[in-house]
């Protein structure tokens, strides 16, 4: 099939017609709906890659008088919604090299199992050994009917390449269990609106199939009966989310445009990203998830950002030492390229109106901006840039201010207090053992 | 472990050449190197091979050859005491330990290694559905190209003078190479029996086009006039990939557009240009290959044999699980689960859009209902890879047509139902013993094609021909000769060449202003000429691979790579005074395993040691990173390196990997011959030690190249690799020497990678049976 042709397929089914979506599920101004508005807690997860420049990203005064440097300065805007936390480090040791572990024990505050995928150095290593903080709170608002959404997280990326390994995956809803973030806007545009022609076609079949898996797995040992078992439970969901579509209403927000011929390469990674977060703002917007990660590119990442007149791989560059002025003035430019696509995000949260209360989405919503290292040439996985925005009216959190906090807290607290902030009251996360201190002292 | 029975194994000689004959039993109760063992390996090691805890050591499991384990024994066990276990002590307690536990074949036998349940991988599933269609409108289609070029139909005609309905016109045809011409003011060169004064013209070629890559596929028309191209469309009242019928001011411009192919195929082409009453005429067809670069499409892809329609689903598919080594579909997650709905609607369009030909519907078909069924019977049925249970039927097809509003329903839902059940996307579980016909052309076509059997396969199943091996084995000999083969081949080798590291390439251009895209696309282009080459020709030598001195160069690498003069397209030259050997010697990996301003000896020397030399290699004890700003500069990458690695501890690696790369450093790091660093001459030289605990001179590539292409070593990682890449399984689920039964035939047959290959094949068709359920 043809581009054009593809063009037509999606029009076809569920892109641009205007009826009613297929396997929307979408609470409209429901009963439910009204009660508990008001009172949602969102968290989004924003992922940069290969470490900032220290000198140009933390500010020099402490405490709420503080003053952006280069990097910070696109978030100006946000400085009063805004903690920049020094100090949070990654102290999650074990196998797999900096890279590896930055990346896969981010979210997960925990080692990676061992296994024979060889990095630049150390030992090799597997995948994360532990769920991801955001698959976490997504299982803590899916447990709960009045915090249930149809999709419970969703997991956005932009220009992520098609391989799965440590470096690529950040978010994993638990051991071995790695999500892929879905980089192609076209795909996320269908799996939020989907294709509406084809529900009673799929209806027809999907008992069947899953009779059937069951007849055969039935006849499988038992380690080859779990693969199965895992599609059975993905065919059990696709089934509720058939039934749940019954009950549709309308949509609170319309399904955004987007271009449906778009190409996944490099050069449109700018355009790629903006479609992302308004999708990303959109499916908040809608409550089709109060979990959301944006992943740009992967830990070790070489993204070619023309669009900033830098020609080198980003990976590459961040190598260069401190003295190459080139270079560093190139990381910095791409680190607030990245602080924009963050103020782009913070500000289509900032202007939509928080369903059934006053205030904006931003007051709801806490965004994490993250980074696998604390800076690339040294590969550390200390003094981790970590920026928080928004969410205040959730989370209880203190904004508008440049906290420092000791040398090495591990970043396991700081998952501690984004979940206690969303109401999850757990006391350890990842690695125990990190977790002494409890939640750090954000509100 | 318990060795209160006698375990008695049988040897072949191929595993112990030298030291057993074949026939030979080994008693490992009674074995004096178990005495030794207990006597001196104990302290740290149990009698599972596995470290007593406290120790710090590694299992006693590996591919070492019985001869190297030995070596490796005497120089380095046990640990500051080696004295105590040298000579035929070590020789005798490395009989038992290989034997025991550290072999493939032992660990085989004490796990009871058998094929996991897979699903199909993103490629085996785009394949399969392809071809699951495909082999409804012609099931006997290889994709290869027999008669080069383009079929051209000329009509020459000039309406205007002549009147509309009756006017002069000359027509003929020809098969042209390829599609590139200038006529000026002129007309295509007439036959010689033609004659004509007329000035009009129009051209339709038409033949198929064979994708080497899968991906998108830009093709791009220069041209002066009307053009329109179709791929994999024979219907002209489709949209075109491109049209560029309306030509302004007939000056030259130039009109693209992409689709996506799957590689390994042919694709029917079609190409209509017109000129009318216009000063010039002049037609090119280009295009960009995923990785390539823009270029007139060659000669060489280029067929005057059509190609039937193929489905090709534009679906993006989640990346397979890579951490085995290679790709297999050992996980399943909603990504892979979404796609594989979204395949299933996109064939049920299409199956819906193009039914009629499909099923052999004619205009007012009185049989149409009963050929529907028919269809989408067998359709289900192949899907199912075998045939379907009475229940099936029932629930697979006939309720469909009794449920659905329409037979268009009900078609799609077949589609919908057969490419979302289990016994398609997991094929294993369409069988209840891999001794099922219908289970062998399966693993035929997989092993082959990542793909569902054609139609002589499941004529040779319903003749009752695959219970017999010789059968299975003269199938697998057809089936080598198909462009998916080609493809799925020529996959292994960018795996095992890792190829994919080249997406990541950059290189610091003041000192590389030559490096760009367009040389990499060269390189990539050179490279897999060079493979195909070999490969493909009646020796198939593996070992050529490695030695020759060849490098396909075009003019553009020809003013890189030291050959000024050349004219025209890719060719052969020789480097004989360059050391140039094979692919480890290729640019293309030269640059890719070197860093962006200097070569990587530690890169090379890794890839060389693991994938090419075959021997394993532990992850490094500490981590340093290599920092090129921390050396005084005057160093060379040699001195650097050897600086670097000088700690004992990286040295029990180092001393193979560093030999092995340093005899690279004549290869700068877009791999051109250099013969000095910083304006020091380049050393090359180094001593290898080898397993066998000799050491081996190594001056230069060459050395390298000779020694793997006669070490045991590399040819099992070489066979390894490969039959991991055929049949995504373990080796070891087909049986404990099925390995070395591999690589004896590989030795005996001169190497030969096809028949290796077909030997794969025939392989894949015999796990061993499952396990018992254990539920």
């Amino acid at each position: 099939m043809n581009q054009l042709n593809r063009r037509r397929f999606l029009q076809q089914f569920g892109v641009s017609a205007g009826a009613l979506p297929f396997l929307s599920g979408l609470p409209g101004m429901s009963e439910a709906f009204a009660s508990e508005a008001g009172r949602r807690k969102r968290l989004v997860i924003m992922f940069s890659p290969n470490g900032t420049i220290p000198g140009e990203f933390w500010p020099d005064q402490e405490g709420a008088g503080f003053q952006t440097k280069r990097i910070l300065k696109p978030l100006d805007q946000w400085k009063d919604r805004m903690t920049v936390l020094n100090g949070v480090s990654n102290r999650i040791g074990g196998d797999g090299d900096r890279h590896m572990r930055g990346m896969s024990c981010l979210l997960t505050g925990t080692e990676l199992f061992p296994g024979n995928i060889q990095g630049g150095s150390d030992s090799p290593a597997g995948w994360a050994s532990g769920i991801s903080i955001d698959q976490e709170l997504k299982n803590f608002f899916q447990s709960n009917e009045s915090t249930a959404t149809r999709f419970g997280s969703l997991e956005f990326g932009v220009a992520v390449p098609n391989r799965a390994d440590p470096w690529t995956r950040m978010s994993y809803s638990g051991p071995n269990e790695p999500v892929a973030p879905i980089d192609d806007p076209r795909r996320m545009l269908e799996k939020l609106y989907g294709r509406m022609d084809d529900k009673e076609s799929l209806v027809s079949v999907v008992d069947d199939v899953r009779d059937e898996l069951k007849k055969v797995a039935g006849r499988l040992g038992t380690e080859d009966r779990a693969l199965l078992d895992q599609h059975l439970g993905l065919v059990a969901d696709l089934e509720k989310e058939l039934a749940r579509q019954d009950k549709d209403e309308a949509l609170v927000h319309p399904m955004p445009e987007i271009d449906p011929s778009i190409e996944l390469v490099n050069d449109n990674t700018p355009r790629i990203s903006r479609m992302q977060i308004d999708l990303l703002v959109n499916s908040l917007a809608n409550d089709m998830t109060r979990v959301a990660s944006l992943q740009y590119m992967r830990s070790v990442g070489q993204a070619r950002m023309n669009w900033l007149g830098i020609e080198e791989g980003h990976h590459g560059l961040s190598h260069e030492p401190d003295n190459n002025a080139d270079a560093v003035e190139k990381l910095i430019k791409i680190n607030e390229w990245f602080a924009g696509e963050l103020s782009y995000l913070v500000k289509r949260l900032a202007e939509t109106p928080e369903p059934g209360a006053d205030g904006s989405m931003l007051d709801h919503t806490l965004v994490v901006w993250l980074n696998e290292l604390g800076k690339g040439n040294t590969h550390t996985l200390e003094n981790i840039p970590f920026v928080l925005i928004g969410g205040e009216k959730a989370t209880g959190f203190q904004s508008g201010r440049y906290l420092k906090l000791p040398a090495k807290t591990p970043h396991n607290r700081l998952w501690l207090s984004v979940a206690h902030g969303m109401g999850h009251g757990i006391n350890t996360f990842g690695n125990a053992n990190l977790c002494e201190g409890g939640p750090l002292p954000l509100a | 472990m318990n060795y209160g029975k006698p375990i008695r194994i049988l040897l072949l000689t191929a595993l112990v050449s030298g030291l057993a004959g074949t026939g030979s039993a080994i008693d490992l109760e009674n074995h004096p190197g178990k005495a030794i063992y207990q006597r001196l390996c104990l302290d740290c090691h149990d009698w599972d091979g596995n470290p007593v805890e406290g120790v710090d050591s590694d299992p006693l499991v590996g591919n070492r050859s019985l001869e190297s384990l030995a070596g490796r024994i005497e120089r380095t066990m046990p640990e500051d005491e080696e004295h105590l276990c040298v000579g035929e002590d070590a020789k005798t307690v490395a009989e038992f330990v290989y034997h025991a536990f550290y072999s493939a074949e032992a660990q085989a036998r004490k796990n009871d290694v058998r094929t996991d349940l897979t699903r199909l991988t993103a490629p085996q599933l785009q394949n399969s559905v392809t071809d699951l269609i495909g082999g409804f409108y012609d099931a006997n289609h290889p994709h290869v190209i027999t008669k080069f070029g383009l079929r051209g139909d000329y009509t020459l005609d000039d309406r205007k003078r002549a009147g509309n309905n009756d006017f002069e016109r000359v027509r003929f045809n020809r098969d042209d190479p390829l599609i590139r011409f200038d006529y000026g003011t002129g007309v295509p060169k007439l036959p010689d029996d033609v004659e004509t004064d007329l000035t009009q013209f129009r051209v339709t070629w038409k033949g198929s086009i064979f994708a080497r890559e899968s991906g998108i596929y830009e093709f791009t028309i220069r041209t002066r006039n009307g053009a329109k191209l179709w791929i994999n469309e024979q219907d002209d009242k489709k949209e075109p990939v491109i049209d560029a019928w309306v030509a302004p001011n007939n000056e030259i411009r130039e009109q693209s557009g992409k689709i996506h192919l799957l590689g390994g195929r042919r694709y029917f082409l079609r190409l209509d240009f017109f000129r009318y009453q216009e000063a010039k005429s002049l037609i090119e067809l280009l295009w960009k290959t995923p990785h390539g670069v823009r270029e007139t499409v060659p000669n060489s892809v280029l067929s005057t044999e059509w190609s039937h329609p193929q489905f090709i689903s534009t679906t993006p598919l989640p990346a397979d699980d890579r951490s085995f080594g290679y790709e297999r579909g050992s996980n399943v997650s909603r990504v892979w689960f979404d796609a594989v709905t979204s395949v299933a609607f996109e064939a049920a369009d299409y199956v819906d859009e193009n039914l009629d030909r499909l099923a052999r519907i004619k205009r007012d078909d009185p049989e149409r209902s009963k050929k529907v069924r028919d269809f989408a019977r067998a359709f289900a049925e192949r899907a199912n890879r075998r045939p379907l249970t009475s229940e099936q039927v029932e629930s697979r097809v006939n309720a469909h047509f009794k449920e659905a509003d329409s037979e268009k329903d009900a078609i799609r839902r077949i589609v919908l139902q057969s490419i979302t059940s289990p016994q398609f996307l997991y094929p294993s579980t369409a069988f209840d013993s891999p001794d099922d016909q219908w289970a062998k052309a399966s693993a035929l076509a997989l092993a082959f094609w990542d793909s569902v059997p054609d139609r002589r396969l499941r004529e040779s199943v319903e003749k009752g021909e695959l219970p017999n091996p010789k059968e299975v084995e003269k199938r697998a000999r057809r089936m080598v000769w198909d462009g998916r083969t080609r493809y799925k081949l020529q996959g292994f080798f960018h795996h095992w060449l890792e190829l994919s590291k080249a997406d990541d390439v950059a290189k610091d251009e003041s000192l590389f202003p030559q490096f760009s895209p367009e040389l990499m696309a060269d390189l990539r282009k050179s490279l897999d000429l060079f493979i195909d080459e070999i490969v493909w020709s009646d020796q198939s030598d593996y070992r050529q691979l490695l030695l020759s001195d060849q490098l396909f160069l075009n003019p553009r690498l020809g003013k890189i790579y030291g050959k000024d003069n050349l004219e025209g397209s890719f060719q052969k030259v020789s480097f004989p005074n360059q050391g140039r050997t094979g692919v480890i010697t290729h640019p293309y990996l030269l640059t890719n395993l070197a860093y962006h301003n200097n070569t990587s000896p530690i890169h090379r020397g890794v890839f060389l040691t693991r994938n090419i030399v075959g021997l394993p290699l532990k992850p490094p004890p500490e981590a340093i990173e290599f920092e090129d700003s921390k050396f005084p500069p005057n160093l060379t990458m040699r001195e650097k390196v050897t600086e670097m690695t000088r700690a004992k501890a990286c040295m029990a690696c180092h001393s193979t990997i560093n030999p092995l790369g340093f005899s690279l450093e004549q290869y700068d790091a877009i791999g051109r011959w250099r013969q000095k660093e910083r304006g020091k001459p380049i050393n090359d030289d180094s001593v290898l030690e080898t397993d066998y605990g000799n050491r081996i001179d190594i001056k230069g590539p060459r050395d390298v190249a000779e020694y793997a292409a006669n070490s045991p070593a590399a040819h099992e990682a070489f066979v390894r690799q490969l039959y991991h890449h055929v049949a995504k399984q373990s080796l070891l689920a087909y049986g404990p020497d099925t390995a070395s039964h591999l690589e004896k035939r590989f030795r005996d047959r001169n190497y030969h990678i096809l028949h290796l290959l077909v030997d794969m094949a025939v392989t894949a068709t015999s796990p061993l049976p499952p396990t018992p359920t254990d539920s």
